[in-house]
């Protein structure tokens, strides 16, 4: 139970770093990769899915080390980044503002890096857990501490959505399920954080796997919304950058993940 | 498409498909007014007809034959008239604001020029309905003026000669924003279909085959369209016919080598600044020896250009205003700041010459030619400039003529007559001065001033409560013949320091309701 | 390309089957560039005094393909593809270039022997450019014609459209040319998209040339 839960978290950490390595693969060439530490979310992303996956296959209790690490680097290369896209809003005349919060480097994207990096500390802290004992991170309820972060990640990653949502006028009415889903899903989560362990909760896994399944339905929208750009895909040299992400919307899927983890530590222990 | 018989008496035959005559076409014809709406040009259809090319595009702009005169001759053509379905608004650079509303009482408020006979209040109404109808896409607050709705879509993003401009504000301590333009920053789906949005190509000034611009073409003649209007394009009228008892009768056009007559009861003239008047002067008869809606001696009289005036200079960094919109922000400072000592205001926006009409600038400005022409070309992708909208005064002695000269359907030409005034002058001696401080102070080199150029056009057939000052009432209704109306810029009283566009697609808009309820109260 | 090409390399037309351009362009431009070189509109003498004039306001003495001027205005005046308007003194456009290119002739004839605008020098066809530019010309050529205002109000703006017109000055002055249905991704002037021109930087132009040559 403990390694299962640890292994769905190293895949929800994978399939966020797939978003991650293509999404900073095509803003970053948008920009030249100008800035040589613009390489920094291709190295570590790659590196988190290739621990993710060596995760996913690794039967073991106990942390891994290196996994750790990469997750680490993971988890501070999204910080600085996000460090670098502020100091990119705010040195743009106009500095804080909406038109640099639109259509500057998006704020909210290493972010995502650093969630990879969360997602991937809290598999290995759930893995090292003696089997048989009832999971914790720090002394708190694993289960617990899953879901809490889960749930904000979901709300941080709505805002990142729903500002560019927002940029976007909401003009088709399914840009409104990103800004309301997810944080249904970080509501339910917050719930099951602090309420009754042990407790089948079937609504919030239901919504879960709803918002993990919206985020892969994004993939389409987004892929519709390209094709909805003057020239359509044949002028996708065009309308893939500059139109909707493509692979933004499944950070949501790796996040819905986690939190499905988060409800099967919780539902499996319950309190004393 | 509907298409009506001639010997049918359509509810209202409009005379031009511009941002008037378009906006009003639609409106009437969603309302069920039976309504056949004429232009001199063709119907394009972007998608088909629209080149990436300056020279193939000059298609679209009216280059029938007109005398210009007086100390400070208008320069026509591209700059201020547009010939076909959709009007100038197919060439327009999309900018959309909004009148100040002391502009709406410039007489009583601010001692210059003449009141309009509408509210400013009532204008606020009518200006959010046309945004919205046009969708502009904008900043999400604006700067100056009362609080306006929030724009439909959002502003786009600036490319590097509108962020230039807004540092160049900064440096010298004025505000800026985005422009608010009426072109797609998302993708929109309508009733008239799905649009795209804007690919930042900058050919907007000569024709958007994105179709992301919100002109009459993508927005007004669509519907006009689907409510059962008829578009008669490639319809030069001529003549507006009056009967016995001094109303309008209906139109003769000239289509397809004949000429022709439509009935109607009611006529509206939507032609713009130049046109309108002279279909009102070519319209004279027996009954009417000054031409139609003339007992005032006004129709011609107070015509207003607004000065275009410009400081261009060189950047070491690379600028390509090729890419995107020309004007992505702009500053009104000078609209709302009464610091000065002249009448009336002026905005200025970034700019984006594509090469024809940057080659006119660097020869008509500089005089440049030959060898020193070319060179100076080369440095086109460094270039910025920023260009004002001024406001200019009526004066009644700047009017459109009749001249002798015959165009190629044997109508008599307009003749434009027009002098700067002393308070014109002022105005943009000031501008010049600011915006070349501006570009300066972020480092502009080899700077020179465009010192001969206007744009837009109105005041010809002015709008006001006194028929002895006036061509046509608050509804746009002209005094003399009920049943002939004046829907586009002539109408305007003042010509403000802002684009037009927006303020005749709200005055449309509002003669739209007008007719509604006079329809209602049998007052037609 | 003449070695002071500031976009050595690079070529507008080399675009021509993206989707920077559309079919309304390709036929547009085609017309353009396949112009006739017969006159239609001015006589065998006209077309000489105007090749000559059109070869001083835009000379084009490098080597490489020459824009064939002479025919652009000859075709923009047989389809009186003008702006339309006249100032009160002075005739439309037709009229105006025939007594134009007359009065200029009949200048040059007057002050060199009787040797037509065609034939003098380089240097004495600018100097008549010049006088004509600023008012220095006499008013006996020119009846109902004012010499400055046939430059300013015909010559600059008839010619100078006819070369930055064509593709080859697009490629030039490193402008984007056609763009439908792909715009412009990037639109900082510091970042190009990979259809876009690469500025040569002095002294480094084989860089520029190898980008520009792969702009599509």
């Amino acid at each position: 139970m403990i390694v299962n839960a640890a292994r769905r978290l190293n895949r929800a950490a994978g399939m966020i770093a797939g978003s991650v390595l293509i999404d900073s693969a095509m803003e970053h060439h948008r920009g030249y990769f100008h800035n040589k530490l613009m390489w920094t979310p291709i190295a570590t992303s790659s590196l988190s899915i290739a621990a993710s996956f060596h995760g996913h296959t690794d039967r073991r209790h106990g942390a891994h080390r290196v996994r750790d690490v990469i997750y680490a680097l993971a988890g501070v290369a999204g910080i600085v980044g996000t460090a670098f896209h502020l100091y990119n809003v705010t040195k743009k005349v106009g500095g804080w503002s909406w038109q640099n919060l639109f259509y500057s480097a998006p704020i909210g994207a290493p972010a995502a890096m650093s969630l990879c990096g969360l997602m991937g500390f809290l598999a290995e802290r759930v893995r090292d857990n003696e089997p048989g004992t009832k999971p914790t991170i720090a002394g708190v309820n694993a289960g617990r501490v899953v879901a809490a972060l889960a749930g904000a990640s979901l709300l941080g990653t709505t805002a990142e959505a729903g500002l560019l949502h927002f940029r976007g006028a909401f003009h088709n009415p399914a840009m409104a399920l990103p800004v309301t889903m997810p944080p249904i899903a970080a509501g339910l989560l917050a719930v099951a954080a602090v309420g009754r362990a042990g407790v089948p909760r079937p609504a919030s896994r239901n919504w879960l796997a709803a918002t993990a399944a919206m985020g892969v339905a994004g993939v389409a929208f987004h892929a519709y919304g390209v094709s909805r750009g003057m020239g359509g895909w044949r002028n996708w040299r065009q309308n893939a950058f500059a139109g909707p992400p493509l692979p933004a919307p499944p950070a949501f899927t790796g996040l819905a993940l986690a939190g499905l983890a988060a409800l099967s530590l919780l539902a499996a222990y319950p309190d004393e | 498409m509907h298409e009506y018989r001639e010997t049918d008496e359509v509810d209202f035959a409009i005379v031009g498909t511009g941002a008037g005559g378009g906006t009003l076409a639609a409106l009437l014809a969603e309302q069920g007014f039976s309504v056949v709406a004429f232009d001199a040009g063709g119907y394009f259809r972007p998608l088909e007809d629209f080149a990436s090319d300056e020279t193939e595009q000059n298609k679209l702009y009216w280059t029938d034959k007109r005398v210009v005169d007086g100390p400070n001759p208008i320069q026509m053509g591209g700059k201020n008239s547009g010939k076909s379905v959709g009007g100038s608004t197919v060439h327009y650079a999309m900018v959309s604001l909004r009148f100040r509303p002391e502009w709406f009482t410039s007489r009583s408020s601010l001692g210059y020029g003449a009141d309009w006979p509408i509210s400013w209040q009532e204008m606020w109404h009518y200006y959010g309905v046309a945004e919205k109808q046009i969708n502009v896409s904008g900043p999400l607050t604006y700067p100056w003026g009362p609080k306006r709705p929030r724009y439909p879509y959002r502003a786009h993003e600036l490319n590097t000669a509108a962020r230039l401009l807004a540092r160049g504000c900064e440096a010298i301590g004025i505000g800026w924003t985005e422009t608010p333009l009426a072109t797609l920053s998302a993708p929109h789906a309508g009733p008239e279909g799905k649009s795209p949005p804007c690919v930042y190509r900058g050919f907007c000034r000569f024709g958007c085959s994105t179709n992301a611009k919100r002109s009459a073409l993508t927005v007004w003649i669509p519907r006009a369209l689907a409510a059962g209007a008829e578009i008669r394009d490639l319809a030069m009228v001529g003549r507006i016919e009056t009967g016995p008892n001094g109303r309008a009768t209906g139109v003769h056009f000239h289509r397809e080598d004949a000429w022709h007559f439509q009935r109607a009861r009611n006529v509206v003239v939507a032609g713009y600044a130049i046109e309108t008047p002279r279909l009102l002067l070519n319209s004279a008869s027996d009954r009417f020896p000054d031409g139609l809606a003339n007992s005032s001696g006004l129709v011609g009289k107070n015509l207003m250009t607004q000065s275009n005036q410009a400081v261009w200079g060189r950047m070491d960094e690379e600028v390509r205003w090729y890419k995107a919109p020309p004007s992505l922000a702009i500053t009104e400072h000078w609209n709302y700041d009464d610091n000065k000592d002249f009448f009336g205001g002026y905005c200025w926006m970034g700019q984006g010459p594509l090469p024809n009409e940057w080659a006119s600038i660097q020869t008509g400005s500089r005089g440049l030619w030959g060898r020193a022409l070319r060179d100076a070309m080369l440095d086109y992708n460094h270039m910025i400039g920023v260009k004002m909208v001024g406001e200019m005064l009526p004066d009644e002695t700047n009017r459109v003529m009749l001249a002798d000269d015959l165009d190629q359907y044997g109508l008599r030409v307009a003749k434009i007559t027009y002098r700067w005034g002393e308070n014109d002058k002022a105005l943009i001696a000031h501008a010049l001065q600011q915006m070349g401080r501006s570009i300066e102070a972020i480092g502009a080199k080899d700077m020179f001033r465009q010192e001969n150029d206007t744009n837009h056009l109105g005041g010809t057939a002015r709008m006001g409560s006194d028929r002895r000052l006036s061509v046509v009432d608050s509804d746009c209704r002209s005094w003399d013949i009920r049943n002939l109306w004046v829907c586009d810029g002539s109408v305007f009283p003042t010509v403000g320091g802002v684009n037009p566009a927006l303020t005749i697609q709200t005055i449309a808009i509002r003669t739209a309701d007008r007719i509604k309820h006079l329809a209602a109260a049998g007052e037609l | 390309m003449s070695d002071r090409s500031r976009y050595p390399g690079y070529d507008v037309l080399a675009k021509r089957e993206t989707p920077s351009w559309d079919e309304p362009t390709r036929r547009a431009i085609d017309k353009r560039l396949h112009v006739s070189t017969a006159a239609h509109f001015l006589t065998a003498a006209e077309w000489a005094v105007a090749d000559a004039l059109c070869r001083r306001i835009l000379p084009q003495d490098e080597a490489g393909e020459t824009v064939p001027l002479a025919a652009l205005l000859d075709a923009k005046l047989f389809a009186d593809h003008g702006d339309g308007f006249r100032e009160a003194d002075m005739p439309y456009m037709r009229e105006a270039w025939r007594a134009g290119l007359a009065a200029l002739d009949a200048e040059a004839k007057d002050r060199h022997d009787g040797r037509s605008f065609a034939v003098i020098s380089i240097d004495d066809q600018d100097s008549l450019i010049a006088m004509m530019q600023k008012g220095m010309l006499s008013a006996a050529h020119w009846p109902g014609l004012d010499p400055k205002k046939f430059f300013e109000r015909r010559v600059l703006v008839d010619v100078p459209a006819l070369y930055y017109g064509h593709p080859k000055a697009w490629s030039e002055i490193g402008f984007g040319g056609p763009a439908s249905p792909r715009g412009y991704v990037r639109l900082e002037g510091e970042r190009r998209d990979p259809w876009e021109a690469v500025e040569a930087v002095s002294g480094h132009e084989d860089a520029a040339r190898q980008l520009n040559q792969r702009v599509v």
